[in-house]
């Protein structure tokens, strides 16, 4: 008979929305609270095979691409930002230089335990003079007879403290600037690597955050990941797909705000009515849907782009501004309709209020952004 | 050990919506689901194949879109799946759709052991598991909450009943319905969902030619029954429990017969 199949993406998004609705929304706010990353979580995600959706069968993954990672970390966001951000980490900046440039030894020891959830990977750019400036990076790596001494410290380093191995950029030769720029891996174990203790942060507290401190490293040459100065390629290799990725974020985010509104706008009555019944509130709905479906449309298009390997860096540097703009809006208006009670932690919209700031400032801060936008047309 | 796994996609909610004028199921706006209770049946086969290489087969019938059933099935870890579709399956009371069930795991003969759910919850009669293995003349086990162990071609199970439990002891090949494991039923596998939706899927296609059923036995032609009319049942006014001790409870009762001036 005819091919009758299933599409695998809507199923996947399926199966990530009842594991988030089963498994993480009841115990959200408890993790929330308790500020310590949800390993319990992240190994079932990794069981599941989620760590491993953009990568092929051959070295771990799924055998998926960018539509189906962004569409399990949408939902996952839905959720809990902080586990949705460290997963969507691990399977994107902390391993993709592991993949493109790591040798076999490199991915047995590495790659298989990350995508199984055995060995947690950080990725790190900035640096307390280096935020939106990469081009001040000062971490150095010195070459040496048969490899390289790294130094130098990063700060705002997730899973910092928790990881197993570092991606790290470091700055080869400070003459060059950009063009002196490489990407190092670095295991935790090796001797000079060391932590601050972990920062206090408005949201995604459950992620653990630190400064890190690379005292005379000793790494091999195969840990150098890519042709020497070209770091910033390396980085623009993923740059569209990090912005998608922080945009799907947002998407997920913004439903878990705009679900929990309209279910409070038809439970709570003041004047005899629900609140959902006055035009000014129902504004703030019609707002909240009208973004959500724009982003939607607009993350669904840059994923496919991605996927199919076009340039597309325009487009999701658009995506994530307006996405996660659109969030910090549905989350500031959730606060809103829920009246004192979005003030209260009983709620989860105060947690997507403070959650969704920290997607302003990763993948480019929005001034930045804007500033790359309008390049684009003023050229 | 060759397991077959019968599983239903139905509405994702307990309070099923009628038709009013033709009886049936809206299914519009409803999204479908694996039955509860064959997730549940699902998980036992799989924790057989975790532990003795069974091969797991799912089969469901229903329309075409049933087939995501049978891909999550692939995804929780089955190994083959086969979807019987055909307009003449339509309007299949529980004998019809028993008698095909029947057919398709004849056609793919060779079985040890067939698990179902307990209970559908939409069409929720309990009638499919039981008439299939009068089909087939097999020893069955309803309500089936765990497998012990199979062993020299028998299977021991436990089952919940009033009292506690029955541990009962099967002859293969059997068949069991299953409800209330007590552990989780696993997540599909991303991988194993990606499979799923390629051609080359572990998913076969069966109609009624292919299963060797003429159509007097099939869909409404082949139902003993006819539904002449559905509806929701009035809905009770809810009970309410309290709870504390005696004098808290007496007092929480005076003053809600008092609220509703009923003194
Ligand atoms: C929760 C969290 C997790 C993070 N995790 C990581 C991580 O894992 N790895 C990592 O490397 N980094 C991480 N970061 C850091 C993040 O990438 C940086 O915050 C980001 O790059 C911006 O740098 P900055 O904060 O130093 O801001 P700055 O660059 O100092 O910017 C400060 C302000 O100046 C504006 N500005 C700067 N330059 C311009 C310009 N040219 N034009 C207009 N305005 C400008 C910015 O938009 C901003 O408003 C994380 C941050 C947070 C909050
Ligand atoms: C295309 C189609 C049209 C239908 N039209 C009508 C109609 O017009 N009138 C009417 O009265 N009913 C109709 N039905 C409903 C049908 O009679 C019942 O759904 C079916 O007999 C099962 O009964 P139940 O839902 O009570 O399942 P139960 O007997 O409660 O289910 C017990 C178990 O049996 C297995 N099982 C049940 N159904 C299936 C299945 N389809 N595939 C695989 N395993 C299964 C599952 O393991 C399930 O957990 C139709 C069903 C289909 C698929």
């Amino acid at each position: 008979m005819s091919m009758i199949r299933s599409d695998s993406e809507a199923l996947i998004k399926k199966t990530m929305a009842r594991f988030v609705d089963e498994e993480v929304i009841p115990k959200a706010r408890e993790i929330d609270e308790s500020g310590e990353f949800p390993y319990d979580l992240f190994k079932k995600l990794a069981d599941m095979g989620v760590l491993g959706l953009r990568y092929p069968k051959s070295v771990g993954g799924s055998g998926g691409d960018t539509v189906l990672y962004c569409v399990a970390m949408q939902e996952l966001a839905r959720g809990l930002m902080s586990l949705a951000a460290t997963t969507a980490m691990q399977c994107l900046m902390a391993t993709n230089g592991l993949y493109l440039y790591g040798t076999k030894a490199m991915h047995e020891e590495y790659l298989y335990p990350a995508l199984k959830g055995e060995k947690i990977g950080a990725f790190q750019l900035t640096e307390p003079e280096a935020g939106s400036d990469l081009g001040n990076v000062r971490t150095s790596a010195r070459k040496t007879a048969d490899g390289y001494v790294i130094n130098g410290m990063k700060t705002w380093s997730t899973n910092g403290p928790k990881g197993d191995f570092h991606t790290v950029l470091c700055q080869t030769n400070p003459d060059k600037g950009l063009k002196g720029l490489m990407f190092f891996f670095i295991p935790t174990d090796t001797p000079g690597f060391s932590h601050s203790k972990k920062f206090d942060c408005l949201g995604t507290r459950s992620s653990t955050l630190s400064e890190i401190y690379f005292n005379d490293c000793h790494i091999p040459k195969e840990y150098c990941l890519g042709e020497e100065g070209r770091g910033l390629d390396v980085l623009l290799t993923i740059l569209a797909e990090i912005r998608i990725m922080t945009a799907a974020l947002a998407i997920g985010l913004h439903r878990a705000a705009m679900d929990d509104s309209i279910k409070y706008c038809k439970e709570r009555v003041q004047f005899g009515k629900p609140i959902g019944k006055n035009q000014l509130i129902q504004a703030k709905i019609a707002n909240m849907a009208v973004n959500l479906e724009a982003g939607q449309l607009m993350v669904d298009k840059v994923t496919r782009l991605v996927r199919d390997k076009k340039s597309c860096l325009n487009e999701a540097s658009m995506a994530k501004y307006f996405t996660v703009e659109s969030a910090c809006s549905a989350s500031d208006e959730a606060m809103r309709i829920h009246g004192a009670y979005g003030y209260s932690m009983e709620y989860s919209v105060q947690r997507y209020y403070r959650d969704n700031r920290f997607l302003l400032y990763g993948g480019g801060t929005h001034e930045v952004l804007q500033t790359t936008i309008a390049r684009q047309y003023l050229k | 050990m060759k397991i077959v796994v019968l599983i239903k996609q139905v509405p994702d909610t307990t309070e099923v919506k009628l038709d009013k004028k033709t009886g049936n199921l809206i299914r519009e706006g409803v999204d479908s689901i694996v039955n509860p209770d064959d997730r549940q049946a699902l998980e036992l086969a799989l924790q057989l194949k975790d532990d003795c290489q069974a091969m797991v087969t799912a089969v469901s019938m229903g329309p075409p879109q049933a087939v995501d059933v049978l891909s999550e099935a692939l995804g929780m870890g089955c190994d083959a799946a086969v979807l019987l579709t055909d307009r003449a399956f339509a309007g299949a009371d529980t004998w019809a759709t028993s008698t095909t069930l029947g057919k398709a795991i004849e056609k793919i003969g060779d079985f040890d052991l067939i698990l179902c759910g307990y209970q559908a919850i939409d069409g929720d009669t309990a009638q499919t598991g039981p008439q299939i293995a009068e089909y087939l003349g097999l020893p069955q086990a309803c309500y089936v909450d765990n497998i012990e162990n199979v062993e020299a071609g028998k299977i021991t199970v436990t089952r919940r009943n009033d009292e506690g439990y029955e541990r009962l002891s099967l002859t293969l090949p059997a068949l069991l319905t299953v409800s209330k494991i007590t552990v989780a039923p696993r997540y599909p596998m991303m991988g194993n969902l990606i499979d799923a939706g390629c051609e080359d899927a572990a998913i076969q296609i069966w109609n009624a030619v292919d299963i060797g059923a003429l159509n007097s036995e099939l869909g409404m032609e082949g139902s003993l029954t006819q539904v002449v009319k559905t509806f929701s049942p009035k809905t009770k006014r809810a009970g309410e429990l309290l709870e504390g001790d005696v004098p808290e409870m007496v007092s929480e009762l005076l003053g809600k017969v008092r609220q509703a001036h009923l003194i």
